[in-house]
């Protein structure tokens, strides 16, 4: 491992760390944009609201977004209710969630050795096809392990399983060196490197898995909602420069707002 | 008595079923748009020999000046509902001169010109590769020459409102123009024995259009992927969805289930309260969606009358007229006719005349008249989506009877539909906006994956 150490110092306070926090909104220049240019066409409240009502939304296709997203994000009863409460049919077996759902608590509280398990009495193809997501879940195991204070096991790890995968792809290395030097530090929580013991790398590497999951269950491993709501943003973004209309620019209050006065 | 007014404003007792979502049976189909199939040979060209199966022309003029083209358009304009049209020529013979070209032009091209001289035209041309783009003879530097034996194609891209070209299957470039349809994929011959054959999608393209096709929605998508999202908002309008509609079993599984997995990632109710708006007789509302959805309208009915009897006191309000007209699919569909002409003659007899209601209540009548009506046109009616929808409308009329709520319209939609239909007509608008080119946005046929032509 001597050679992980040196190049840790060099590299490491060199380097941008990343947030992996999620998006933060930003609508700054959406809510209050006003019709200046004359060559726009101005579309006021009214005329706006009746084009709105002209749409044909069909309340089961609605049904089918919100399904789509329980069974997606791995809402297994959520789901299950909802097929008893609105008669919408679940797009996979539901079963097939709880076992997903299983691998995920799995990683998120830490019981990476038992995730890898359950991910290959699954479907063994997973990890072997994807050795980013092996990788990445090694890493994890490694973290968890530094994590607990097991500083023997943690070293023997990381040069036993992780250093030869390194060797292979330089990316896993430095993944690898970063994670490895957690161990330099004796309140690794306050070290720069802190972050990969947060709860948001559990999260992603969590979030790495169940995708893969829905992957080979030849599911789409985002659910369509939030998608839907970005094309809206865009949607509106890219029509700013025809017209001036009513926005709709928090997504949350889902409320008209009348730009034109 | 009878009110034909439409949606008198502060109570939902005349709403419009059409605001209720109610629509008579499938949806219009969508005409299929005419695409190019062979040369349009009733426009007079002199100078072009045309084959038998107007997908061969041969110049046999004397190409002496610069009016004596021999060009020729499709049959009709290309579609303009697409992303993407395509077509391709391959040179048999460049003739004398090789004086070959492919574009697009408008309908008011004369034939004795070269595609891209007019304008509105656009056209590459083989003997010195430029592209000529409505500016007279002033082509501009584009890409490579063609000549015998190469197979051009050209292209409208309606997203990036283009033109582009390819030669032997490889993409030379598109010009950034703003183009407006209705255009005609044209070709154009001007020396002697010039001979091209033309592909309207009759035969494979010597080009990969599908994958340029999924090129460019990858590359929409992509920049649509990038834009952020507040905070956990699909969680929000999820659940403001479930409370909405009263799925109240749902809604306590989802508020379990993310309050154990990512406690930090589920919005706190805002200082706003939309919350308790929507939790408004909640248990109320999940109760009367259980027994209409089971069919038990007499129940649905007592329940309405002891609780909110201010909704069914008029009775010529939308909602009782629903739920009469759902009484009695109920009878048709049990099979008890009999009765079922009995209480419409009690109960549906008075709502003739009503404008905004007649059309359900044809309908209703008329399952009457089919041995089997679940076969019929009207047999939509007896499906369990005709039960949610007098679910939903019941729903609606108790949420506006909170007090709370100043619009009572306001209840008709969930957020999650008024984001929806706000996603719809901004690009449906947009499209309009842009000449009334390109792909019609379609919820439904996007959650279905049902593809037009996939390009």
């Amino acid at each position: 491992m001597e050679h992980f150490i040196p190049s840790l110092s060099t590299r490491m306070y060199g380097s941008t760390m990343l947030s992996i926090g999620l998006g933060v909104s930003n609508f700054e220049g959406m809510s209050a944009n006003v019709c200046k240019s004359t060559s726009k066409r101005v579309i006021t409240k009214e005329e706006w609201e009746k084009k709105l009502n002209d749409v044909k939304i069909r309340k089961e296709d609605m049904n089918k977004l919100v399904m789509n997203f329980l069974v997606t994000e791995g809402y297994v009863e959520a789901a299950e209710r909802f097929h008893i409460e609105s008669g919408t049919e679940p797009e996979i077996d539901l079963a097939t969630i709880t076992d997903r759902m299983a691998v995920r608590r799995a990683v998120q509280s830490g019981n990476v050795q038992d995730a890898i398990e359950k991910v290959n009495d699954l479907n063994p193809e997973i990890l072997d096809t994807n050795p980013q997501l092996f990788f990445h879940l090694q890493q994890q195991r490694l973290i968890e392990l530094i994590r607990n204070g097991k500083v023997e096991e943690a070293l023997d790890f990381a040069q036993e399983e992780l250093a030869p995968r390194g060797e292979e792809n330089h990316t896993f290395l430095e993944e690898l060196e970063r994670t490895v030097a957690l161990l330099a530090f004796e309140d690794a929580s306050s070290c720069p490197l802190g972050e990969l013991l947060d709860i948001s790398q559990r999260l992603k590497t969590a979030s790495e898995v169940n995708a893969a999951i829905l992957t080979s269950q030849s599911h789409e491993k985002d659910p369509k909602l939030p998608s839907l709501l970005k094309m809206l943003i865009w949607a509106q973004r890219q029509l700013d420069e025809k017209a001036c209309y009513p926005h709709i620019s928090d997504i949350a209050k889902a409320t008209l707002e009348d730009t034109n006065v | 008595m009878l009110n034909n007014e439409e949606g008198v404003s502060g109570s939902l007792n005349r709403i419009s079923l059409a605001q209720l979502g109610w629509r008579r049976g499938p949806d219009d189909p969508v005409e299929e748009e005419e695409a190019p199939t062979y040369l349009n040979t009733k426009i007079n060209c002199p100078f072009l020999v045309i084959s038998t199966d107007k997908l061969s022309a041969q110049y046999n003029g004397d190409a002496r000046h610069g009016y004596d083209v021999g060009a020729i358009q499709s049959n009709c304009p290309a579609p303009v509902r697409k992303l993407l049209y395509y077509f391709e020529i391959y040179v048999k013979d460049k003739g004398h001169k090789g004086n070959v070209s492919i574009g697009f032009t408008d309908q008011h091209f004369k034939m004795s010109r070269q595609p891209g001289w007019e304008p509105n035209t656009y056209g590459y041309h083989g003997d010195d590769g430029l592209l000529y783009h409505g500016n007279g003879k002033d082509g501009e530097p584009f890409g490579p020459k063609f000549t015998t034996g190469d197979t051009v194609g050209a292209g409208i891209n309606y997203a990036s409102q283009t033109v582009y070209f390819t030669k032997n299957g490889k993409f030379v470039g598109s010009a950034p123009k703003d183009v407006k349809g209705p255009l005609y994929p044209t070709i154009g011959l001007h020396s002697p024995n010039e001979k091209v054959d033309v592909n309207f999608g009759q035969r494979p393209f010597v080009f990969d259009i599908e994958q340029l096709a999924q090129e460019e929605r990858e590359k929409c998508q992509a920049i649509i992927e990038k834009v952020s999202l507040p905070l956990s908002v699909s969680h929000w309008i999820v659940r403001s969805y479930l409370l909405h509609y009263g799925y109240k079993d749902t809604l306590a599984s989802f508020d379990t289930a993310s309050g154990n997995t990512i406690p930090s990632v589920l919005p706190t109710p805002q200082e706003n309260n939309s919350l308790d708006i929507v939790t408004y007789a909640l248990d109320e509302r999940k109760l009367l969606r259980q027994l209409i959805r089971n069919g038990d309208i007499d129940s649905a009915f007592k329940r309405l009358r002891e609780r909110y009897p201010q909704l069914v006191q008029d009775d010529m309000s939308t909602i009782c007229f629903l739920l009469h007209c759902q009484k009695y699919i109920e009878l048709v569909m049990k099979g008890m006719l009999e009765i079922a002409v009995t209480y419409a003659r009690s109960e549906l007899s008075r709502f003739f005349g009503v404008k905004y209601l007649e059309d359900l209540l044809q309908d209703c009548l008329a399952l009457l008249a089919y041995e089997e009506p679940g076969k019929s046109s009207v047999g939509y009616l007896l499906s369990l989506a005709q039960r949610e929808l007098v679910a939903d409308a019941v729903n609606a009329v108790v949420l506006s009877t909170n007090p709370a709520v100043q619009n009572p319209e306001s209840c008709l939609q969930s957020s999650l539909e008024r984001l929806l239909r706000q996603l719809t007509a901004c690009c449906l608008e947009r499209r309009l906006l842009n000449g009334g080119q390109g792909e019609i946005f379609c919820l439904h046929k996007m959650l279905h994956g049902v593809k037009e032509g996939s390009w």
